[in-house]
Parts: C-alpha cells; sequence; structure tokens
C-alpha cells in the first residue's frame, strides 16, 4: 500500500522532518506499507491540502490546522492568542478534553489525528519592540492569523493583508512595519536581514500554532492492524521529537537575529496577561459568535492548566 | 510503470496533443486529466477543478491583467507614438536604434515589473507595431520583444526569484541583487544582435537616412514627460514604500488610464472599452494558461515525473560541469513544458542539495535558473511570452516569432556559458551590499 | 475565413451564445477593473487613512479567478486561445476539418469533466457554508461556483463552434490560423 502526504515545507524544516521521520520509520517496519512524501507544495497549494484529505484524494497531510477554519470556524481556536503559553502547554493542549472534541469535529470530516504538535513564533518589528499591547498603536502590521488580526486591530494597529512572500519586500520598502508568523518563517524568510526588532517565542509567548499531522480517516481504517500499529508507532515516536525541535526552532530564531544584529525583546508575564485581556474583548467574543459550541469550546481550552 | 518511462510518454503524447493545434491550456488540461485518469483513478479527476481554482488563488497573478492594462492604454494613445518619434530622432545614426531603446524599455519595465508575461505585454504593446511600421524586420520586432519580456524575471523585482528565495531559504535580497548584473549583460547582448540583425538586413540604412538638428531633437521630449512620469510613479510605489510589488501593478495601471484619459483625452467610453477588451482577451488567455498548467505540474509532480527526473540526475556520478550541463537540460526542459514558477517549486527543493554537494553557490544557481526558465518562456510548446506576442501581433506567424527568438535563446546560452566562467557577474553585487554569504 | 462579425445567417442559437459570451466578456473586463481600483483604494486606505485593509486582498484574487473563468466563454468567441497552429496549417481543409471536430469534442469533454466535479466543489462549499479564512469570511461558494459556471460558458460557446465546423461554415482551427502559412480556403 502506497499513501501520500502532501506538505508545504522543505529541506531541514521540522514539518518535513516529521513527514520523513514517520515514512522511514514506518518503511523499516516492514509491514508493506510506503509514504510518499510531496514537501514543497510540489503536490497540493499549502491551503488547499485540507479539502482533498477530508474527501480522501490525498491520504495524509502536515498541516496548519487552522487553514481550515473556513470549513470549521472550531479550527480557530488552534491559532488563538492567549490560549497557550509555551510548548509544554501546548503539549497539554495537544492532550486534553478540548483536543478531543476538536478531533470528533475532524472525525466528522474523515479526518484523523498522528501527530499532535504546537509550534511558536513571535513579532517583529521596525517601530521599537513589540512586547505588549501598547507598542502596536499605529503599527501597519501583517498578522498570521484571523484571530490574531482581530485582537491587533483592537489594540488599534493597521493590518494589512498581502501574501506571505511579500512581507519580505514590504518590510524593506517600509509598506510594512512589522509582522508577526512562527519562529520558522521568521527565519526561513530570511527576515532578519530588514528588522530591528524581534520578539521571539521564549518562556512567554503569545503565538501559537496547531500543526498537525493528518491521515484521511477512512484510509487509515482500511489499513491492516498491523500497518496501523506501525504508523501510530512512527507518529507516537514523531511527536516526541517534534515537541523538542520546536523549542530548537525558536531558539535557533533568537540567536539568528541576535547573530544579524537584531534587537531582541522579550515578553513578560504581564504583558501577556495584557494580550489575553485584549483577546477577551476582541478575538474571543467574534470566535463565540461564528462558532457553534464556541463558548464550550473556548471554556475547556482556557482550563488546560 | 518506471516514471522515466511515463515521464517519456507523456511528453510524446503532450507534443502531439499541443501540435494537434488546440489551445495550450485546453491541451495541457486534457493531457493532465487523461494521465491522472489512467494512472490514478477516476478519484483524482475530482481534485481538478480544485487544483485550477488554487492556482489562480494568487494575489501575486494580479500583476498579469494589471501590467497588459498598463501597456493596453498606452499603446491605444498617442504616448507610443511621442517615445518613438522622440527615440527615433535621438537615436537616428544608430542601427537599429528603435530595437535598442525597445530592449532599454523591456529592461527599464523589468525593473518595475516581477513577472515576464507583464513585461512583454506592456513593452510589445507599443513597441512591436512601431518597429513593424518602421521597417525592422517581423522576426527582429517579435523576438526582441520576447526575449527583452524575459528580463522581468531576472532584473529585480522578480516573482521567481521570492518562491526560489522560499523554496530554497536564500535570501531574497541577495537574489534580487545577484540578477541585476547578469540582466544587464543579457541586455547587452540581446542589444549587439538585434544591431547585427537590423545592419544585415539592410533597413537600417533606411531608417537612419534622416537628420534631426538639435532642436528638433529638444523640442519633442515635453511629449515624452507622461511616459517618464509613469514609469518614475511606478518606481516611487515600489521602492517609496507605497506598495508591494504586486500592487505596484495596480497603481500602474491606474496611473496608465488616468494619463489616457487626461492627457491624451481618450474619454470617449469606446475608446476605454477597447483598451479593456483587448486587456481581458490576453490576460484570460494568460492566466488559462497558468491555471491549466498548474493542473499539469500536479499530473506530473503526482506520477512522480518531475521528482524521478532530477532524482536520476542526482544519482549520476560525473564531473560537477557535467552535473551542471544535465541540470541546465533537465531545467531548460521542463521550461518548454511548465511555467517558471511550477518548476522552481518542483525542481528547487531537489536541485539544492545537489547543487551544494557539487560545490555551487545556490544564489548563483538562482540566476542560472532564471535564465533558463527565460528561454523556457520563449519555446515552444509553453512559451507565454510567445503567446503574448501573439496575442498582441496576431498576423505574425509563431514560426516567424519563434525564429525571431532564436538567436536570443543563443544569446542567453552564452550567458548561461559566461557566468559558468565568471560567476562573480552574479556573486559580486550581492557580496559586495551584504556581505560574504554562507 | 467567416469574419465572426458578419453572421446575420447564423442560426438564432448560435448568435443567442455568442452575445452571451459577449456578454460575460464585458462582465470580465469590469471585474479585471474593479481589482485595479480596490487595490488602489487598499493602498490609499493603508498609506493615508492609516486603516486597515482586511477585505481588499481576496476581493481582489475572487474578482480575477471569476474574471478568468468568465472570459473563457468570451475569449473564445474571439478565437484568443492560442495553439500551436503550425500542422493544422499545412493541411488540407478537409482533414483540417476532422481535426477540428476531433479538438472539439475533446475540449467539450474536458469542460465537461470540469463542470461535473467543478459544481461538486460548489455545492460542498454552498451546503458546509464555507467561508474565506480571513477576518472578512467571504462565503467561498460564491468564487468557487465561478468554476462549474465559467466551464459551462465554455462548453456552450465551444459547442456553437462545433455546430458551425459541423455545417462546414467555420473552423476554429482555421481562424487562429496563421495568414502566411497557408491561405484559408474552402472553409466557408
Ligand atoms: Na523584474
Ligand atoms: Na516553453
Amino acid at each position: 500500500t502506497e499513501l501520500r502526504l502532501s506538505h508545504q515545507w522543505s529541506g531541514n524544516d521540522v514539518r518535513n522532518k516529521i513527514a520523513e521521520m514517520v515514512a522511514e520509520d514506518v518503511a523499516a517496519a516492514n509491514v508493506d506499507l510506503t509514504i510518499r512524501v510531496f514537501g514543497s507544495q510540489s503536490l497540493f497549494k499549502a491551503r488547499e491540502q485540507y479539502t482533498p484529505l477530508s474527501r480522501g484524494q490525498l491520504d495524509m497531510t502536515v498541516l496548519p490546522l487552522s487553514y481550515a477554519g473556513g470549513q470549521q470556524p472550531a479550527y480557530n481556536l488552534t491559532l488563538m492568542p492567549g490560549l497557550v503559553k509555551n510548548l509544554e502547554h501546548g503539549d497539554r493542549l495537544s492532550h486534553s478534553p478540548f483536543m478531543a472534541k476538536l478531533e470528533d469535529i475532524m472525525a466528522d470530516d474523515d479526518v484523523m489525528v498522528l501527530v499532535h504538535g504546537y509550534l511558536a513564533g513571535g513579532f517583529g518589528s521596525n517601530k521599537g519592540c513589540i512586547t505588549k499591547p501598547e507598542d502596536v498603536k499605529g503599527v501597519s502590521i501583517r498578522a498570521a492569523g484571523k484571530s490574531f488580526e482581530e485582537m491587533l486591530a483592537g489594540a488599534g494597529a493597521s493590518i494589512s493583508s498581502m501574501a506571505s512572500s511579500e512581507i519580505y519586500p514590504a518590510l524593506q520598502t517600509g509598506v510594512l512595519d512589522a509582522t508577526n508568523t512562527s519562529s520558522e518563517s521568521f527565519v526561513s524568510y530570511r527576515l532578519y536581514e530588514q528588522l530591528e526588532c524581534y520578539t521571539p517565542a521564549g518562556d512567554t509567548a503569545l503565538w501559537f500554532m496547531y500543526q498537525p499531522m493528518l491521515i484521511n480517516k477512512t484510509t487509515f481504517e482500511s489499513l491492516t492492524p498491523e500497518q496501523q500499529t506501525a504508523l501510530t508507532d512512527a507518529a507516537d515516536k514523531a511527536e516526541a521529537f517534534y515537541l523538542e525541535e520546536g523549542k530548537k526552532g525558536d531558539e535557533v530564531a533568537r540567536q539568528t537575529f541576535a547573530d544579524a544584529g537584531v534587537k531582541i525583546a522579550d515578553m513578560t508575564p504581564e504583558d501577556f496577561d495584557k494580550w489575553l485581556e485584549l483577546a477577551k474583548t476582541t478575538a474571543f467574543p467574534i470566535f463565540v459568535s461564528e462558532t457553534p459550541n464556541g463558548q464550550e469550546l473556548l471554556d475547556m481550552a482556557l482550563a488546560v492548566e | 510503470m518506471d516514471p522515466l518511462t511515463l515521464a517519456l510518454l507523456v511528453g510524446i503524447i503532450t507534443i502531439v496533443v499541443l501540435f494537434s493545434g488546440i489551445s495550450v491550456a485546453s491541451g495541457l488540461l486534457i493531457v493532465a486529466t487523461g494521465f491522472l485518469l489512467v494512472f490514478d483513478g477516476v478519484r483524482s479527476l475530482a481534485s481538478l477543478p480544485d487544483l485550477f481554482f488554487a492556482e489562480l488563488n494568487s494575489f501575486a497573478l494580479l500583476s498579469i491583467p494589471m501590467f497588459i492594462i498598463m501597456g493596453a492604454s498606452i499603446a491605444s494613445t498617442r504616448a507610443g507614438a511621442d517615445l518613438y518619434e522622440a527615440l527615433e530622432r535621438w537615436l537616428t545614426r544608430v542601427p537599429g536604434g528603435l530595437v535598442i531603446s525597445n530592449l532599454g524599455a523591456c529592461a527599464l519595465f523589468a525593473a518595475m515589473s516581477g513577472s515576464s508575461p507583464a513585461t512583454c505585454a506592456a513593452i510589445g504593446k507599443m513597441g512591436i507595431p512601431e518597429m513593424r511600421k518602421r521597417g525592422y524586420p517581423d522576426g527582429v520586432a517579435a523576438g526582441s520583444i520576447a526575449a527583452g519580456g524575459t528580463l522581468g524575471i531576472l532584473i529585480p523585482p522578480s516573482v521567481t526569484m521570492i518562491v526560489y528565495g522560499i523554496a530554497t531559504e536564500s535570501s531574497i535580497g541577495r537574489l534580487f541583487l545577484a540578477g541585476v548584473f547578469p540582466g544587464i549583460m543579457l541586455v547587452a547582448l540581446f542589444m549587439a544582435w538585434s544591431i547585427y540583425a537590423t545592419w544585415r538586413s539592410g533597413d537600417a540604412r533606411v531608417l537612419s537616412s534622416t537628420n534631426y538638428t538639435w532642436k528638433q531633437k529638444f523640442e519633442i521630449l515635453p511629449k515624452v514627460l507622461p511616459f517618464l512620469a509613469i514609469i518614475l510613479g511606478v518606481l516611487y510605489a515600489m521602492y517609496g514604500g507605497i506598495a508591494t510589488p504586486s500592487e505596484t501593478a495596480a497603481v500602474g495601471a491606474l496611473l496608465c488610464i488616468v494619463i489616457a484619459v487626461l492627457i491624451y483625452r481618450l474619454w470617449h467610453p469606446r475608446d476605454l472599452w477597447v483598451i479593456l477588451r483587448d486587456s481581458t482577451r490576453e490576460s484570460v488567455m494568460i492566466l488559462f494558461i497558468i491555471a491549466a498548467a498548474g493542473v499539469f505540474s500536479y499530473m506530473l509532480s503526482s506520477l512522480f515525473i518531475t521528482q524521478s527526473i532530477a532524482e536520476w540526475i542526482g544519482t549520476l556520478d560525473v564531473n560537477r560541469w557535467v552535473l551542471m550541463a544535465m541540470i541546465n537540460v533537465f531545467l531548460l526542459v521542463a521550461g518548454f513544458f511548465l511555467p517558471p514558477v511550477a518548476v522552481i517549486l518542483m525542481a528547487a527543493p531537489i536541485l539544492l542539495p545537489i547543487i551544494t554537494v557539487a560545490g555551487f553557490d545556490p544564489i548563483w544557481f538562482a540566476v542560472i535558473l532564471t535564465i533558463n526558465m527565460e528561454i523556457g518562456l520563449i519555446s515552444p510548446p509553453v512559451g507565454l511570452n510567445l503567446y503574448v506576442i501573439n496575442g498582441i501581433a496576431p498576423d505574425i506567424s509563431l514560426k516567424t516569432i519563434l525564429l525571431g527568438s532564436l538567436p536570443y535563446v543563443a544569446c542567453m546560452v552564452l550567458a548561461i556559458v559566461l557566468l559558468c566562467l565568471f560567476p562573480g557577474i552574479a556573486t559580486w553585487l550581492p557580496d559586495q551590499v551584504m556581505g560574504q554569504g554562507l | 475565413m467567416t469574419d465572426p462579425a458578419l453572421s446575420d445567417a447564423d442560426p438564432i442559437l448560435v448568435r443567442m451564445i455568442r452575445s452571451v459570451s459577449e456578454l460575460c466578456g464585458v462582465i470580465a473586463a469590469l471585474m479585471i477593473l474593479a481589482s485595479v481600483f480596490i487595490t488602489c483604494q487598499m493602498i490609499f486606505v493603508r498609506l493615508i487613512l492609516k486603516s486597515s485593509t482586511f477585505w481588499q486582498t481576496e476581493a481582489v484574487i475572487y474578482l480575477v479567478i471569476a474574471a478568468t473563468l468568465l472570459g473563457l466563454c468570451y475569449v473564445q468567441r474571439l478565437r484568443g486561445h492560442v495553439g500551436v497552429d503550425l500542422v493544422p496549417g499545412l493541411m488540407p481543409a478537409g482533414a483540417r476539418r476532422i481535426l477540428a471536430l476531433f479538438v472539439l469534442a475533446l475540449t467539450l469533454l474536458m469542460a465537461g469533466v470540469m463542470i461535473y466535479y467543478g459544481f461538486d466543489t460548489f455545492h460542498l462549499a454552498w451546503s458546509r457554508n464555507w467561508k474565506s479564512e480571513s477576518v472578512w469570511a467571504f462565503p467561498l461558494w460564491i468564487p468557487y461556483m465561478t468554476v462549474p459556471l465559467g466551464f459551462a460558458l465554455f462548453f456552450l460557446q465551444l459547442s456553437a463552434d462545433l455546430y458551425m465546423t459541423v455545417i462546414g461554415r467555420d473552423n476554429p482551427l482555421a481562424a487562429s490560423m496563421v495568414p502566411d502559412v497557408l491561405p484559408q480556403k474552402g472553409d466557408s
């Protein structure tokens, strides 16, 4: 049996690594199962993977679940400010009743999770350092994620929507003052060449995105028990690796920016609380109004210690 | 079936289908559908419309209709005629003066546009009819613009360089700078050939028979002001922090429409409709090809054809320059069939490790790759610039455009050779500005 | 060569299809024009008003997609979809007509596939109320609808061309023909 796994990353990106890892471990298990990895959007475009996955045209993917937030508004909770404090906390969320609820929703789309995982991100700015809501007032920013845009707009920032490929030239020419995205993207887009101040993900951070490895549920169930075991064993191993590499990725980003001479600012727990208060009046109510059982899901997520 | 055998089969069938005279876009869709149906089963057909949609689901594509509108609105006014009148008065003693100013205009436009078909459309819209009117051979008129237009993806800004930078995690700023001198070198090579070809055809003497006084030369200059205003406006929008590269195209389009209406009094709705109609026809034609090529490249990737070819190259144990030559052939062939962005997205992540292991600089390689993609843009069956030219001047046959472009392809091959001999042409500027990299 | 403009004697249904295609051309052109204005408005809002631009990027993308798809039939009507016309140009008129019929039939089949499966996606987006994932949350069934709609209109125009080719009054392969390769004879 051959399964096709599509994702948007390449080379040394941790999300490519876990895909390769699972593929190798499954092959080594010798259960007549091969996973063919299509990286760098060579099969489906980054944002167009969830639909073919849920329709069984694609077997597996690694993707930010919030990309499918337009289909299942509940997924917007996987890129929501204030829900996750650090990667360890994200790991506890991944194995909480909250995530079980999300997995029920995924099951309705014929999708199931193989590898859980959050990745963190930060802020980069050319107009001072961004650590608390006051810092973004009047700043032209491109944010990754709908809920972040709503929160930042609430703090008085002006939100610019543009393709991720245009962030670099936009920062270079001054169309944008600041941006907010994952540590991995900050490095791979080489934004340290254009930014003056970087707020990395550390012990406290605001930006976390759930980026699991998913499989089509019917496809998974049609595998033999041996194949299923090989796949879940490989996935468990990859999940532990994913968590450790995620932390390293944040360190790499911090180091890369520091080496490039970019000023580094850190977010304090007090700053985090200010953002959370802001989110409670901006992104949270919008989420609740748009999502069936939104309040219940939000409360479940906030309840995870 | 072995992917390499499959690759051969796809190649042959694609050529046969496209040579039936079917439109390129429909042909690519049909071949893609057929192979997916046979080798991937019915379930893959359901993805086709989504893939088609996904390929168009990109803000960067906006620049194509926008730069076509720019060219179309300028072409429907006196601006083009004024510009060429001015250029002729100033370049009258240079054989092939007009073709040289056209190539210069292409290079200038390329510095405003990130896309090659857009550059080709904008300059060709004015340039080709003027050159033909003034006695330039059809082949030179069409070929120079087709080739000059390809500079859009070499001279910064460049959409494909951005895509390469993201796919390979290389510095986009460095990549942009790396394209500057190779771009200038290519322009010089194109100009040298154009001068020779025009001189050989004998028409140059007719062109240079009139002599203009300095008074005549200077009194025409104010008429060029609207054109300069557009160029400066677009450059300011792009580099002055007004807009991103894709958005700049819209500024340019609006600027051109406004100038056409206010300065050239083109306010009759019928005149405006002609601009819009022509732009729409060309834009839809090009966007249809891009979307279809996206589906086609999905098929190639899905059947593991692209990857297998690249991997096969990687496994060969040969001298690094033989390897580079083979990679060039692969890119060239891929470029024949696929639009640059698709080739880069599929090949760069696979080729990059091979390149770095063999000791080549990835920034330098981006320039080599881009010039290969430029050749692909003016070679059949999927040569977007050829079809842009065909749209602008339908009475010049594709054969004439092709034959006219061939010498310029030779210039590009020469440029690749020169870059292999003197990699500094690409790497010197980025090293100067941004320090020694990697 | 049959002049597409001088076709008063053509069947009423064919003329109606052509009118629909031309109307689609006008709509597509206006959509492209709208995307120019919206992009400039976005720049103005960001630069001068210093406020947020949530919806413009997506609106422009969807307008260009819709313009492309609705424009397919119009460009087919104008014979604006380019092809490699070397081989048909060298063929005698009879063989070229058979080739044209074959090409049209294949293109119709392809359009049919796109309509069928495109409708599927549209229906899914509509019945499940899919939104774009931005703050704007635009209903996705609208842009997705342009895929089956655009190909259906393309299908209609192709059918008209097929009919005209069958009765021998037109040949779509001849229309994009290179004049200096072979003069058209016996086609009209
Ligand atoms: Na350019
Ligand atoms: Na080509």
